[in-house]
């Protein structure tokens, strides 16, 4: 599968392939932001995405021949991102990759049933905060894909890549995601003090 | 299972615009006729809204910065390395080609043991010369990932 890849970045990605400090300077202006986000969306750490996001441009810097130029360079590059985050989680986390592993409903389901009107009142009162914050209560499968759709904006043909899952994977898990980021927004919604 | 029910659980990936073509067309011709359905629907959207909307965390400064002179500095040390392994290559092909060449050159200039002899001493020293070089190469290498 061939990816439309921007001009200049496509530019970029091969120059570097060449070992030029130029193009990976225009790189890591371009990705620092975007990556470490993502980074700090997986391990929910600043130090450690901070350490991950050096770890991933000097793996970069290692790997960038086995980069085919081809395929989309901002794909290769968070999927070495998720790589080394997943090993550190792996390494330093309790914390299941897999499923979750609660009953299986989601806490959505477990809630009393609540409106659409008190989910938007969540969002408009609580603003985006709130929403990290439960953001980084989703199991980690969860919060990746939802960040990579939402905060990086990707097609899910490239999250599939990154992720290096079947499309219908990277759909289930959006639309469990979302569901749980719900079940957690109107959660804050009962016991919270925006319905006060 | 209604259409009703089908389609509200296609909601949240219609906020993603994760649906394909036809699940698109579904949901929102049933979301202009179901009003519940369409207020779910804005609930979605919102919170879409509220994730796409979510401040963006910047590393410090100083770990940019660390970041650009190490790699820099790998870019230098892989170029070098290529650069290293392009030589050594050349090297082990001058190498053959010198012994290969060599041994007509030895029996146009000598002739009998003194031809093995002096072929045989030609060998030896073109080869011990280059294991010289490759060792003192690899010892200067070590060096220099030490010092990194």
């Amino acid at each position: 599968m061939a990816w439309e890849v921007p001009v200049g970045l496509e530019g970029e990605a091969a120059r570097l392939r060449r070992g030029d400090p130029a193009a990976f300077e225009a790189l890591l202006e371009r990705y620092q932001n975007r990556l470490y986000r993502y980074l700090l969306r997986m391990v929910r750490e600043p130090a450690t995405a901070e350490d991950l996001f050096q770890q991933t441009w000097l793996r970069v810097a290692e790997k960038i021949r086995s980069y085919n130029p081809q395929r989309s360079f901002e794909a290769w590059l968070f999927s070495v991102a998720r790589n080394l985050a997943i090993d550190h989680l792996r390494r330093y986390k309790p914390e299941s990759l897999d499923e979750p592993t609660a009953t299986g409903e989601t806490r959505l389901e477990r809630l009393p049933g609540q409106g659409p009107t008190a989910l938007e009142g969540v969002i408009v009162r609580e603003g985006s905060s709130r929403m990290a914050e439960a953001l980084g209560e989703l199991p980690v499968i969860y919060r990746e894909v939802l960040s990579l759709r939402f905060e990086e904006e990707m097609k899910l043909e490239e999250i599939a890549e990154v992720l290096g899952t079947p499309l219908s994977t990277v759909k289930t898990r959006l639309r469990r995601g979302l569901e749980q980021m719900r079940g957690r927004l109107e959660a804050r919604g009962v016991a919270g003090e925006w319905q006060a | 299972m209604s259409e009703h029910d089908k389609i509200r659980q296609l909601l949240a990936l219609a906020a993603a615009s994760a649906l394909e073509e036809n699940e698109q067309a579904l949901v929102e011709r049933h979301v202009g006729e179901c009003g519940e359905c369409a207020r779910e629907l804005a609930a979605w959207n919102a919170m879409a809204g509220g994730l796409r909307r979510l401040p963006t965390p910047r590393p410090r400064a100083e770990v940019v910065e660390r970041t650009r002179a190490l790699m820099i500095r790998q870019l230098a040390a892989e170029a070098e390395r290529r650069w290293d392994l392009s030589l050594l290559v050349f090297a082990v092909l001058f190498a053959w080609t010198l012994t290969l060449a060599g041994w007509p050159i030895a029996r146009l200039l000598t002739s009998g043991a003194a031809a093995w002899l002096g072929y045989a001493a030609y060998t030896a020293f073109g080869w011990v010369t280059a294991g010289v070089a490759t060792a003192i190469l690899g010892v200067r290498h070590r060096a220099v990932r030490r010092m990194a």
